[in-house]
């Protein structure tokens, strides 16, 4: 899950805040202790710092150089293409509609968890026998793995699944789903929602407690109704948890991946052709990692322009 | 506050329908998973309420799912995850107690580093790894599967927010019984640790349990294929069993509920160091 990635914004001030205080006169015993100290750090750190430079910094400098890259078939050897990769990227057609197709599934699925999550939260956080169960029985689909909630939906979206038996026994016709193109974005959409709700809900509910009891005993006095409370108390102090799990669940959303690769491949005609699908396909089925990687090099720029914006959000909030 | 009678019977009928509703497409797989082979569609169309209570069910998908390639991907992702929890807070925890015990020149920078590095999404770069891992001739192999899963920034950052937490009081009787920093943290601060290990070995075996886009770029024979790829190419077979496959996911599921339900606490808990409140 990528949400886990997007906590720490808050840490960086910390660590800025965490330097050493005014050393006190350095004798020569003090100095070489220190240095002693440094040492022992440093060896500790050193698996650490090796698997995170190979496996998370090596990685990303290697998907830019590749990506001015080209393998040419005829001579069996790589040479250097500058800028093409990149040219022949942004001028396609099929890159423009993989980029349309995963914003407008971004822009809708976002925002649609973040009002979901917060509508659960709100409703089980108030006074309800058994509320921890219901509870409860919200987050357990946020225990599924991401790659099983794919064909627990498949087969309950298939045209004899338990959607459309549902649907038919309130009357309402049987849909298609994944297999049309105008319903598969849609009902990708609806698989990730069901795995991500309990989740987002669990910070929602956090942000929840941390709004003083005393605020509302005020307004209340003041004679303020639910609604009003609602509105001018509990949704204004949620801006930042709010805030937090939409940016996290849409770095999250960028990468969404299995579902298209085990059920649609993208299809059909295009329109379930999620950025993070045609990269794999561009670099490993139709073998031309080159494009491939300005592919991966466009999907981190976009995520790094979220992420500072989270960034700039949160430290706004903090003053 | 106080809350009407009818008020509490409202919001009540209201979360039992919300709980239900998420909750209903998760038993209706349990349920279905007892019914053999592709039988369970025979109760939804029309629906029945059977299609939730599986009288007369048997556990002929089980035992086929378990007698097939399914079995070894299960035993597959144990190893894996395992070894990534057992290698992972190998690595994370000496990082961890150097960043919050001891200070040293560049201690603010190294932290930074570690925080910018986790936030970058694994999946973004997995692509530009894998191709890595082939010239470095890991792919298809047990440390290509678990390398990747080490660098856990998260792991480090749980785990120095609890040492940060241990009374500095402790730490310094280690040293005045002449422990040097390394005895100390194994004899004193480990054995008070148990929260935070488990809370960053929940992340990291998570972290595993969850993968799917890097097993399938690196582990591609048979032999070391991972449960959640066995699971996907069940659907890919000539006649498919989607008995089996909901059997399968209801295994693959079930094993991070019942861990999360024992270690609910330390989870929630480490998940909240990491998150909002810093």
């Amino acid at each position: 899950m990528a949400d886990t990635a997007h906590r720490s914004a808050v840490a960086l001030n910390d660590a800025a805040a965490d330097r050493p205080a005014a050393r006190p006169p350095v004798t020569r015993a003090k100095r070489r202790r220190a240095r002693r100290d440094t040492a022992l750090a440093f060896t500790l750190l050193a698996p650490a710092l090796v698997a995170m430079v190979t496996m998370r910094v090596v990685p990303m400098f290697s998907a830019v150089w590749q990506s001015v890259q080209q393998l040419s078939l005829s001579q069996g050897r790589t040479t250097f293409a500058g800028l093409e990769n990149y040219r022949f990227l942004l001028t396609n057609s099929d890159f423009h509609s993989v980029l349309l197709v995963t914003l407008v599934f971004n822009l809708v699925l976002n925002p649609a968890i973040v009002v979901l999550s917060t509508a659960l939260a709100l409703l089980l956080s108030q006074r309800i026998p058994w509320v921890g169960l219901w509870r409860s029985l919200v987050f357990v689909p946020a225990a599924v793995p991401g790659v099983v909630v794919t064909p627990i939906w498949s087969t309950a979206l298939q045209p004899d699944g338990l959607v459309n038996a549902v649907l038919r026994a309130v009357g309402l016709p049987a849909q298609p789903f994944l297999t049309s193109s105008s319903q598969a974005l849609f009902s990708i959409g609806i698989m990730v929602t069901w795995g991500a709700l309990g989740y987002w809900m669990i910070f929602i509910i956090a942000g929840l407690k941390d709004i003083p009891e005393s605020l509302y005993e005020v307004a209340m006095l003041d004679g303020a109704g639910w609604w009003r409370r609602l509105f001018s108390i509990t949704l204004p102090l949620l801006r930042r948890p709010m805030s937090f799990v939409l940016i996290a669940c849409t770095v999250g959303s960028f990468l969404i991946f299995a579902p298209v690769q085990i059920l649609t491949k993208g299809g059909p005609n295009g329109s379930t052709n999620l950025i993070m699908y045609d990269i794999y396909n561009n670099a490993y089925q139709i073998g031309d990692l080159g494009v491939g990687q300005a592919e991966v090099v466009v999907l981190m720029l976009i995520l790094a322009v979220i992420v500072a914006i989270q960034f700039r959000l949160l430290r706004e909030d903090s003053k | 506050m106080r809350q009407s009678r009818s008020a509490t019977i409202l919001l009540l009928a209201a979360a039992v329908a919300t709980a239900m509703a998420v909750f209903l497409p998760l038993w209706w797989v349990f349920a279905s998973s007892l019914r053999p082979g592709n039988s369970f569609v025979k109760y939804t169309s029309p629906l029945s309420w059977r299609a939730f209570i599986p009288v007369g069910g048997d556990f002929t998908n089980y035992s086929g799912l378990l007698g097939g390639e399914f079995t070894r991907g299960l035993l597959n992702s144990f190893l894996v995850a395992g070894l990534t929890i057992l290698f992972g807070l190998a690595i994370a925890v000496p990082a961890a107690w150097a960043l919050a015990s001891i200070e040293f020149p560049g201690r603010g920078a190294v932290f930074a580093f570690v925080i910018v590095v986790s936030m970058i999404p694994f999946d973004t770069i997995a692509i530009p790894l894998s191709s890595l891992f082939q010239t470095w001739h890991l792919s298809d192999s047990y440390p290509g599967l678990i390398l990747p899963a080490l660098a856990n920034g998260f792991a480090i950052f749980v785990l120095r927010q609890f040492f940060l937490g241990i009374p500095r009081e402790l730490i310094d009787a280690g040293e005045v019984d002449g422990l040097g920093r390394v005895a100390t943290l194994w004899r004193i601060v480990l054995p008070l640790s148990r929260p935070a290990l488990i809370g960053a070995g929940m992340m990291l075996f998570l972290s595993q349990w969850q993968a799917y886009l890097w097993p399938l770029l690196i582990g591609t024979s048979p032999e070391r294929q991972l449960a959640p790829i066995a699971l996907a190419n069940l659907s890919t077979l000539f006649s498919v069993n989607l008995g089996q496959i909901l059997a399968g996911s209801f295994v693959l599921s079930i094993i991070p509920m019942v861990l999360l339900l024992f270690f609910q606490k330390q989870y929630s808990a480490s998940l909240s160091t990491t998150g909002l409140k810093g």
